[in-house]
């Protein structure tokens, strides 16, 4: 069903939302190193929303939430988010991709500010990450099952966010230190997430005029995911390839 | 804590209006979205600023 009116009333709360979000990052000093070959998502925002989210910190850590808790509401989420791109709830599945995307930064500042950040918290978050890309992923191909070139560009985003980490985790297990990478998690959540959202309000709102919803928003997001996921995977290897050869034989 | 649980509801309630049947749910999420939000932003700090260091 079409509802033109209550997609203009979503993007006026989107659209208040963003610009406020726009003054509180420019208030926000910059943290961090501003070179070529970072992520999309630069070190100023990176710091807003950490900033952002320290009262959460605060609040869940005086709670004496754990932050294995968030981990797992995380994948739960993830796999909401999944159940809702399956069921053409395009606004609800990418607001619960950024839900997600927020508590999977939640749950490591959570664990610092506790005091119990440890090496099976990191393998539990990392292996809980994968299988929370793998429902969404599932879910954008249930969403997209009758078309053939969409169901290979999803095959191809999730292949290649799946190699993004694992490039990471292979290259840092052979000791190579790995920060490098445009499209990292928070940049896929943020490309997923508001594609989903945009798609979801410009198919509600051009649908009177076509008599169809389009979801041309949607494929264009997974496009560009696709690309810039396997270009980030691509540079990582490269990256670690040169280093390992830089560096002499494995340790 | 009222902004962003007020966002929390509006965007639930939205979602459910646009691609869902459950009207009903979804007009008392946007109501009571819109009005939590809306107290949040009448009264304290800046929406969106962190509370730390600023420029």
């Amino acid at each position: 069903m079409c509802r033109p009116g209550t997609a203009a009333v979503a993007i006026g709360v989107i659209g208040v939302t963003i610009a406020l979000a726009l003054r509180g990052i420019a208030q926000t000093p910059i943290a961090g190193p501003t070179g070529t070959g970072g992520p999309l998502i630069g070190p100023r925002v990176r710091a807003w929303y950490r900033g952002l989210m320290e009262p959460f910190e605060e609040m869940l850590a005086g709670l004496g939430v754990s932050p294995d808790a968030l981990t797992y509401a995380q994948l739960v989420v993830s796999m909401l988010a999944g159940g809702a791109f399956a069921a053409g709830c395009l606004f609800l599945a990418g607001w619960l991709t950024i839900l997600a995307g927020t508590l999977d930064i939640l749950d490591g500042g959570l664990a610092r500010r506790a005091g119990v950040a440890s090496p099976r918290g990191a393998l539990v978050d990392s292996v809980a990450d994968r299988w929370a890309e793998f429902g969404t992923f599932v879910g954008l191909g249930a969403f997209f099952r009758h078309d053939g070139t969409m169901l290979f560009v999803v095959a191809l985003a999730a292949f290649a966010s799946q190699m993004v980490s694992y490039v990471r985790a292979r290259a840092e297990g052979l000791g190579v230190e790995m920060t490098v990478g445009r499209a990292q998690r928070p940049e896929r959540y943020l490309l997923l997430g508001f594609g989903a959202w945009v798609s979801s309000v410009t198919g509600h709102l051009l649908c009177p005029l076509l008599g169809y919803q389009t979801h041309v928003v949607l494929a264009s997001a997974l496009i560009v995911l696709a690309v810039v996921a396997t270009w980030t995977a691509l540079e990582r290897g490269r990256h670690a390839a040169a280093a390992l050869r830089a560096g002499g034989t494995l340790p | 804590m009222s902004r962003p649980l007020g966002f929390l509801l509006l965007m639930l309630g939205l979602g459910l209006r646009l691609d869902s049947t459950w009207q009903l749910l979804a007009s008392l999420l946007i109501v009571c979205g819109a009005v939590v939000s809306g107290l949040g932003l009448a009264r304290g700090r800046a929406a969106f600023v962190p509370p730390g260091d600023t420029r």
